[in-house]
C-alpha cells in the first residue's frame, strides 16, 4: 500500500498544481466556497427520494422474501427450497449493494454496513454458535459471524455439495435456527433503517442543508467516499487482488462460497456509487440533483472535472468487464485483470476524494487508522 | 517546518554554548561511523541483550492482556518474572525468555535520574501497571460478551473490529501497552543510560579512558551503558547496526517512532536520533565526553518530543471521533492516549534535572480523562486544551501533531 506520506505528498503536489494552475488565468471561477447558492436541499431530497428510500425499500422486501423462503426451507429442506433460499438470498444481497454507500443517519447509527457485510465470514465462530446455541449477535465481535456473508457460506458453503447441505440441514435443527436468526436479524436491521428515514430522518436530513462539517451534504460526500474507497475499491476488489498484502487472497472475496456471484456483487456496488455521483438511476431514466449538478453549477472547470469522474466510471466499466462471473477464479487464473480494475477505481479516488471535495470545499471527516 | 529544522537550530545553539564553555574540547578527532557497529582489535564490543529480552518479554505480557484465558498470575509472572514470594517462574511462550532472571517490573520507573531517591513515586507507578493488569481481568474479562455502556465494562464496535474497554471507556491493555514505552524504554534510556551520573560513575572515566573493559567482555561500562541505551529503542530491529529502514520492530518505542517519521512536520527524527546515538558511542571510544553529553541531549530532546507527539495525535483523533459519536474509535484513540500521556512523566528537558513533565501534571492530565465516566464524557473542548498544553512545551504545535 502507498505509505501515508508518499499519498500526502502526491496530495500536496496536487493541491499546488491546481493552485498555480488557477494563478495563472484571472477569468476563471474562483472555486466553491460555503457562500455558493446552490440548492443543496433539493439534491438531499433527491437522493433521499430517488435512492435512499426506495433503495431500502427493495432492500427490505427482498428481505422478507427472504425469510419467508428461509422459513420454507427449514421446514422442509430439498432441492427445490434450497434453490428458492439461495435466489432471495442473491436478490437480497443485489439490492444491499445499492444501499451500503449510505451509512449515514440511523444505518450509521447501528452500524448497518458491519452487521450486515462483513467478509470473510468466520467459519470458526458460526460452528460455535451452531454447536454450542449460545450466541449474542448484538455483540461487535460477533459482526463476522452474521450478514450476508455468513447466510452465503450457511447456503452454498457449509457441506460439499447440495445434497449434502440438505442433509445437513435435515439433521442440525441448531443450524436452521441460526440460519433463521441471523436472516430475521438482518431484517430487523434494514426495517428499523428504513422505517427511521421514512417517519424522521428524511426530513431532518434534508433540512440540514447547509455546508458546515456536520450538515447533510458534507457527511453525504465523506460517506461516499469512505464506501468507495474502503467498501468497493479495498474490500471487493483490492484486497482479494493482495494490493494490501502482496498476495493475492482469493478467500477473501465476497460472496466466497456461491463463488458466481462475486462480479455482480461489485458491479451492483460500483453503478450505485456512479449512479450517486452522477444523479442517475439504474432502473429508470429519471435523472435529479447530484454532485455532477453541483459540480456543473460551479462552473466550466468543475463540470469538466465532474465529466472525468463520469468518464472514469465508464473506464472502470469497461475494464471490468473482463473480469470472470467468479472473482476468486478471476484472482487464481489471471490476477493482472483484477488489478488493472482496481488501478482505474483508484484513478477515481484521486478526482472525487482531492479534485471534487475541493471543488466543494468539502473536508475530509474521517482518518486513516493507524491499525493497532 | 521539517524536524530537521527544528534539530538545526537546536544544535546551533548548543554549537554556539559548545563553542563559549569548552574551547579546548576536541570535536573533530575522530570519526563516527556508518552504522552503529563499534569493535576494539577486532571483537565486536556493542551488546544490549538484555533490553531486547525485556522487549520481547513485554510484548509477551501485552499479548497476553488481551486473551481472555490469562489469569492474574500470569499476567504478574511475565511483568515481573518471579512468582509472589520472588521465587522463579516460567511464564512466557518463549524458552529463551524463561532462561532468562530479567524482569520489566523492575526496571518501571527505576532510573538513576529521576527514581533512585524518589522510590515513593516509583512504587505508585509499579502499582498503577499492576492495577491495570488486575482490572483487566477482574473487571474487563469477565464482561467479554456483554456490551460497553457508560459505567459498565464490556465491548464496543470500532469500525469492524471490537474494543474491551472498562467503565470509563478505557482498554487496560492500551495504558499497559503505551505506558510501558514511557516507563520502560524511555525512563531508561533518557533518564538512566544516558544519564551523566550513570555514565561517569565510580572509575567509568578512567576505565574508559584506559580502555579496561568489563571482566570477561569486549567493553567498557560506559560504552555498555550507552549501548543498553541504543537496545531499548533499536534491540529488537532486523540488523540492529543499522535498523533506520525497519522501523516498528516492536510495539513499543521503535514502532512509534516510526509513526512520527512517517508523519510529514517529523520527517527525519529517527536519523537525528540514530546519528547521535552513533556520535555519542564514537565520542565515548575517543573520550570526548562534552560531544558524549551532547549527543545525549540530541536523543533526550528527540524522544521526548515522540511521546509527547503521540499524546497529542491520540488526543486529536479521539476528539475527531467523540464528535462523530463513534465511541468504540474514540476510546481506542483516548486508550492509546491515555498510555502516551501516563509516559509524559519519563521525558526529559535536556541539560536539566527535569522532566518536561511534573508527577502533578500528568496526574492533573490522568485524573481529567477518568473524570465522571472517563471517555463517555470528555469534552472536545478538555481534549484541545491539554493538546495544547502539552504542545507547547515543545517546538511543534498541534496540527502538525495531528498528522
Amino acid at each position: 500500500m502507498m505509505k501515508r506520506g508518499t499519498l500526502c505528498f502526491l496530495m500536496i503536489v496536487i493541491l499546488m498544481m491546481t493552485v498555480v494552475s488557477s494563478c495563472g488565468d484571472s477569468d476563471i471561477n474562483p472555486p466553491a466556497t460555503t457562500g455558493d447558492s446552490y440548492d443543496r436541499a433539493q439534491l438531499l431530497t433527491d437522493v433521499a427520494d430517488h435512492m435512499i428510500i426506495p433503495g431500502y425499500d427493495k432492500y427490505v422486501a427482498d428481505l422478507i422474501a427472504l425469510t419467508s423462503s428461509t422459513s420454507a426451507f427449514v421446514d422442509s429442506p430439498d432441492l427445490n427450497t434450497l434453490a428458492t433460499i439461495r435466489n432471495s438470498y442473491v436478490a437480497a444481497s443485489l439490492s444491499w449493494q445499492k444501499v451500503s454507500l449510505f451509512e449515514i443517519g440511523p444505518a450509521e447509527q447501528i452500524s448497518l454496513r458491519n452487521y450486515t457485510n462483513i467478509f470473510p465470514t468466520n467459519r470458526d465462530e458460526i460452528s460455535e454458535h451452531i454447536n454450542t446455541g449460545v450466541y449474542n449477535l448484538v455483540l461487535p465481535s460477533t459482526m463476522d459471524a452474521q450478514g450476508l456473508p455468513a447466510v452465503d457460506y450457511l447456503l452454498f458453503g457449509i457441506a460439499e455439495n447440495d445434497a449434502a447441505i440438505i442433509e445437513y440441514y435435515s439433521n442440525m435443527p441448531n443450524a436452521s435456527a441460526y440460519l433463521t436468526d441471523i436472516i430475521n436479524r438482518l431484517t430487523s436491521l434494514a426495517s428499523e433503517v428504513l422505517n427511521e428515514w421514512t417517519t424522521n430522518y428524511r426530513a431532518a436530513f434534508v433540512a440540514d442543508s447547509g455546508s458546515d462539517a456536520t450538515s447533510s451534504l458534507n457527511k453525504l460526500a465523506n460517506d461516499y467516499i469512505f464506501y468507495y474507497e474502503r467498501f468497493l475499491r479495498a474490500g471487493k476488489i483490492g484486497i482479494p487482488a493482495g494490493v494490501f498484502s502482496g498476495d493475492a487472497l482469493p478467500s477473501t472475496t465476497e460472496g466466497r462460497y456461491s463463488k458466481i456471484y462475486s462480479k455482480q456483487f461489485f458491479l451492483a456496488g460500483l453503478n450505485t456509487a456512479a449512479d450517486f455521483f452522477a444523479g442517475t438511476d439504474h432502473d429508470s431514466t429519471s435523472s435529479a440533483e447530484s454532485l455532477l449538478s453541483y459540480l456543473q453549477y460551479l462552473g466550466n472547470d468543475q463540470a469538466a472535472l465532474g465529466q472525468r469522474i463520469v468518464d472514469q466510471f465508464e473506464m472502470i466499466r469497461t475494464t471490468a468487464d473482463a473480469l470472470s462471473d467468479d472473482f476468486g477464479v478471476q484472482i487464481t487464473e489471471d490476477n493482472s485483470k483484477m488489478l488493472e480494475t482496481y488501478d482505474e477505481l483508484q484513478k477515481n479516488v484521486i478526482l472525487l476524494k482531492v479534485d471534487m471535495l475541493q471543488a466543494l470545499n468539502i473536508k475530509i471527516d474521517f482518518v486513516d487508522a493507524d491499525g493497532d | 517546518m521539517k524536524y530537521t529544522d527544528i534539530i538545526f537550530g537546536f544544535l546551533l545553539i548548543t554549537l554556539l554554548f559548545g563553542f563559549s564553555s569548552c574551547d579546548d574540547e576536541k570535536t573533530a578527532d575522530y570519526d563516527v561511523p556508518a552504522t552503529y557497529s563499534f569493535a576494539r582489535n577486532g571483537e565486536n564490543t556493542v551488546d544490549f541483550s538484555g533490553q531486547t529480552i525485556r522487549i520481547l518479554m513485554a510484548e509477551e505480557l501485552v499479548s497476553s492482556l488481551s486473551d481472555f484465558s490469562s489469569t492474574k498470575d500470569l499476567l504478574k509472572q511475565q511483568f515481573a518474572n518471579t512468582d509472589a514470594e520472588g521465587g522463579d517462574v516460567d511464564p512466557y511462550i518463549s524458552i529463551q525468555l524463561n532462561a532468562s532472571n530479567k524482569s520489566v517490573r523492575s526496571k518501571v520507573a527505576a532510573s538513576t535520574d529521576l527514581f533512585s531517591s524518589n522510590t515513593t513515586e516509583s512504587a505508585k507507578i509499579k502499582s498503577d501497571f499492576d492495577r491495570w493488569m488486575e482490572s483487566q481481568v477482574d473487571e474487563v474479562f469477565p464482561r467479554q460478551m456483554q456490551l460497553a455502556a457508560k459505567g459498565i465494562a464490556g465491548q464496543i464496535a470500532d469500525g469492524t473490529t471490537e474494543r474491551y474497554v472498562s467503565g470509563k471507556g478505557l482498554e487496560y491493555n492500551q495504558a499497559v501497552a503505551k505506558g510501558l514505552v514511557g516507563a520502560l524504554m524511555t525512563d531508561q534510556i533518557l533518564n538512566n543510560y544516558l544519564s551523566p551520573t550513570l555514565l561517569d560513575a565510580g572509575t567509568n572515566r578512567e576505565d574508559n579512558d584506559a580502555q579496561i573493559t568489563v571482566d570477561g567482555q569486549s567493553y567498557t561500562a560506559m560504552e555498555h551503558n550507552w549501548d543498553e541505551a541504543y537496545g531499548y529503542l533499536f534491540g529488537n530491529a532486523p540488523d540492529v547496526a543499522n535498523p533506520i529502514g525497519n522501523l516498528g520492530a516492536d510495539n513499543f518505542l521503535n514502532k512509534y517512532l516510526g509513526r512520527v517519521e512517517d508523519s510529514e512536520a517529523f520527517a527525519g527524527i529517527a536519523t537525528v536520533i540514530w546519528d547521535a546515538y552513533k556520535s555519542g558511542r564514537a565520542a565515548i571510544v575517543a573520550s570526548a565526553y562534552d560531544d558524549r553529553d551532547k549527543q545525549a541531549d540530541i536523543i533526550k530532546a528527540a524522544i521526548s518530543e515522540v511521546i509527547a507527539i503521540r499524546a497529542v495525535y491520540y488526543l486529536q483523533d479521539g476528539k475527531i471521533a467523540l464528535e462523530a459519536s463513534d465511541f468504540g474509535t474514540a476510546f481506542h484513540d483516548l486508550s492509546e492516549g491515555y498510555g502516551f500521556i501516563y509516559s509524559l512523566r519519563f521525558t526529559r528537558k535536556p541539560g536539566s534535572a527535569d522532566s518536561y513533565f511534573s508527577r502533578a501534571d500528568v496526574d492533573g492530565f490522568i485524573s481529567t480523562l477518568e473524570e465522571g465516566n472517563g471517555f463517555w464524557d470528555i469534552g472536545s473542548t478538555t481534549l484541545d486544551e491539554m493538546a495544547e498544553e502539552i504542545a507547547a512545551k515543545f517546538d511543534f504545535t498541534v496540527e502538525q501533531a495531528s498528522k
